[in-house]
């Protein structure tokens, strides 16, 4: 015990007395480590913050009515309905969306409504998840209320209705009047669609609680959306499960890519920042050969010696690490602040990888120079030559 | 101290490098989700673009912005095989069709270049009585590629060999897909295009993108023509081809803008950290090895060399070292930023060679600031004491 308290002392009142040089080290395994801890924290958070942005492609999985087919005239082309109508059970689907977890999606209720004498396509939705899982439509006027629509600028056209008109529109099972809320262009099948309320539509239709169609946006973790298709697939019975590979398929490469790229950037300054601070490191263990020469004349042995410096390394590795981690993970939220606008949540693992890596390299920046410090005549390193 | 130098220059170098470029990809890779504009006949349904008039999309004034685009012409046709018939649509369009325009490189066009999400199983229609079918339409009329279908319109009929099956989780499942020449020769409207989807690199919107083109002043509206912003590239599209209407879409267009900025964005602070980092680690290590000499120094002022002739001699040397340093990491630099680019995009890129003056400019500054201190260190030693050791 005793003999643990002078190492200390003489490691701690040797730092002090090399004062410039110690925090010049410190300085340098601080950086080091806080570049480790930043890059860590930033490149494992970009992943998450890009599937999050990934999102707003919209829906990576469709569920269908197994007789139903896609809409024909999706993407901006309208053919009319060439088949019978199908329909899916709200409450069935629900459930089981709910089950598997998947908390974002939309509904929607296909159909063709009459006003007058003129057919036009016309969906039920509920505006307010439109709203936020669709941020790319772009809506003249407001959104809607109860009894309001929203029209697409290409049907607006048609019907030459703007923001604030009437339009009574029928289907086989009633008919309302609904106040135009809003007109929508989003350059897809949008434009040439009417939006009501979903409630309406189902009664418009009078087909109870059914849906024709059900936009999930699936979160991928551990699993790929294929299998998360396949096992909806199961437990849907009656109803096809399509992965939307537009928006699956590219947001998986593209995060892998990004996750790729941001490996090898953080591999390649972590690999120069070391080197830097190891050569470091052993410039200024090679400067004390005198200093070991004297230790060996006094009759320490190599380990004693050994031990007096790596007791040096550990402290500094330590206290550098220390360092690095306060600064790295304030570099890392100062970078998702700007960038993501999100705070970085504090992660402690990076402490401990901080740490770690500033007492590795310490560690090795001082041994390896240090056997070579060894093999030297005390004598000759005294009398300085 | 080489060594650090070197790789100082080289981090400096590769992160430079890859910045400039690294937006650049990034925007090529968002344009895999697809199309962002859309050119229609601006008569509505039942009307069409002429396909002579696309060459014209090569010719725009944003031409260097156009990724790719494919024309397609739709029809209402009934496919029959093997004694099923389904009413469905027939898609006419270019699958990977070079385009020679006067005055322009060729490139080459079409469905492959624009919708690389498309999976086709078997091959792709090389002659012009191949076709390849959507999963959802060839289950239902149980065709696999290989496989023959009929396909009737107004009384006439056409065979038409499958090469492929595609699946995409879109309204393509349930078309037909031919070359664009036999579609418009069956359909019998020769030389007619129903839509354009087209794919170009574009920068996000901002508050200026947004405004309303019609309400700006003539310079405000240059300037917005002058900027690819989705709207303007439309813009400029729309105004090239004849009897077209451009609009963006929205879902590609919106999502690409704010996901370019953030990447963009992330790039930028990680160059910065770079830089720094490689700044201090060059530095330090200059510091540490200038403080070993000395004893050097000390010895020329007891010689009689004045400050200037000492600090001539060790700027010179380190200056010399951060020379070679600095050109050999940008060599080394180059490297990376071509590994980096080759196994995150699989594309080569080409360093700048301005960069070149640049990294060795900043391996000698940093060399110069890592040098001068120790040295004036050095100069307020006594000689003698220093000598004694």
């Amino acid at each position: 015990m005793h003999r643990w308290r002078w190492l200390m002392h003489i490691v701690l009142k040797s730092l002090a007395y090399r004062q410039g040089r110690s925090l010049l080290l410190l300085g340098v395994l601080a950086m080091a480590a806080s570049l480790v801890t930043s890059l860590g924290i930033v490149s494992s958070a970009m992943g998450l913050r890009v599937a999050e942005e990934v999102r707003k492609y919209g829906a990576n999985l469709v569920v269908l009515p197994a007789a139903a087919r896609i809409e024909v005239g999706s993407g901006g082309l309208d053919f009319g309905t060439i088949t019978e109508p199908a329909y899916l059970p709200q409450d069935a689907l629900l459930r089981v969306v709910g089950n598997e977890g998947v908390t974002e999606y939309s509904l929607h209720l296909r159909g063709h409504l009459k006003a007058g004498a003129l057919e036009m396509p016309a969906e039920g939705v509920d505006f307010a998840v439109i709203r936020r899982l669709y941020p790319w439509w772009q809506l003249q006027g407001g959104w809607p209320g109860a009894d309001e629509a929203v029209i697409g600028i290409d049907l607006a056209a048609r019907l030459k209705l703007k923001a604030g008109d009437r339009i009574r529109a029928a289907g086989t099972a009633g008919a309302r009047e609904f106040r135009v809320a809003g007109v929508v262009s989003t350059g897809g099948e949008e434009d040439k669609l009417l939006f009501i309320p979903l409630a309406r539509m189902q009664e418009a239709l009078g087909v109870g609680s059914s849906v024709s169609q059900a936009r999930l946006l699936a979160q991928t973790g551990g699993v790929t959306l294929e299998q998360r298709a396949a096992r909806l697939q199961g437990l849907l019975p009656g109803s096809v499960v399509r992965e939307v590979r537009q928006v699956a398929r590219t947001s998986e490469g593209l995060l892998k890519k990004v996750q790729l790229l941001m490996a090898l950037v953080t591999a390649v300054v972590l690999i120069a920042a070391a080197s830097s601070v190891a050569s470091t490191m052993s410039m200024t263990v090679l400067e004390r050969g005198k200093e070991i020469g004297l230790l060996k004349a006094m009759g320490a042995t190599r380990l004693g010696v050994l031990l007096l410096f790596c007791g040096e390394a550990v402290v500094l590795g330590l206290t550098g690490g220390g360092v690095g981690y306060l600064l790295g993970s304030g570099i890392a939220r100062f970078v998702m602040k700007t960038v993501f606008m999100v705070s970085a949540g504090i992660d402690l693992r990076f402490a401990g990888l901080s740490c770690a890596v500033s007492l590795c390299l310490a560690l090795l920046g001082s041994a390896g120079p240090m056997m070579s410090v060894f093999r030297l005549d005390p004598v000759r390193s005294l009398r300085g030559e | 101290m080489l060594v650090s130098i070197i790789l100082g220059s080289a981090v400096a170098t590769a992160f430079l490098g890859i910045q400039r470029e690294i937006s650049g990809k990034m925007a090529l890779e968002l344009r895999r989700y697809g199309a962002n504009i859309l050119l229609e006949p601006v008569a509505g349904d039942g009307t069409y673009m002429a396909v002579q008039e696309l060459a014209k999309i090569k010719t725009v004034f944003w031409k260097h912005n156009i990724v790719g685009f494919a024309p397609y012409l739709f029809g209402v046709v009934e496919f029959a095989a093997d004694g099923k018939r389904e009413k469905g649509v027939l898609a006419g369009t270019w699958f990977e069709r070079s385009l020679e325009v006067e005055g322009e490189d060729s490139t080459v066009q079409g469905v492959k270049v624009i919708a690389p999400w498309w999976s086709v199983a078997g091959g792709w229609p090389a002659a012009e009585d191949e076709a390849v079918i959507g999963t959802a339409l060839a289950r239902r009329l149980a065709l696999t590629a290989g496989g023959t279908v009929r396909v009737m319109y107004h009384g006439r009929e056409m065979p038409l060999r499958i090469v492929g099956v595609v699946t995409t989780g879109g309204y393509e499942e349930e078309q037909l897909f031919a070359p664009l020449m036999t579609a418009q020769r069956f359909l019998g409207q020769p030389g007619a295009v129903s839509r354009v989807l087209v794919s170009a690199l574009t920068v996000p919107m901002d508050d200026f993108g947004r405004k309303d083109p019609a309400a700006m002043t003539k310079d405000e509206y240059e300037k917005w023509y002058c900027t690819a912003y989705v709207t303007s590239v439309a813009k400029n599209l729309e105004e090239a081809v004849t009897g077209s209407r451009a609009k963006p879409v929205w879902q590609i267009a919106g999502a690409e803008g704010a996901l370019l900025g953030k990447l963009n964005g992330v790039m930028l602070l990680l160059t910065v950290l770079a830089l720094t980092a490689a700044a201090i680690g060059v530095g330090t290590s200059l510091l540490a090895s200038m403080a070993e000499r000395q004893k050097d120094i000390a010895l020329m002022k007891t010689l009689g060399a004045d400050r200037l002739q000492v600090t001539a001699i060790f700027m010179g040397e380190t200056l010399f070292v951060a020379l070679i340093g600095g050109f050999c990491g940008y060599l080394l630099g180059d490297r990376l930023a071509e590994l980096i680019s080759r196994s995150v995009f699989a594309s080569s890129l080409e360093t700048p060679l301005w960069l070149l003056p640049i990294a060795l400019a900043v391996s000698l500054l940093v060399a110069a600031l890592g040098g001068i201190l120790p040295l004036r260190r050095a100069f307020l030693v006594e000689p003698v004491k220093v000598l004694k050791g």
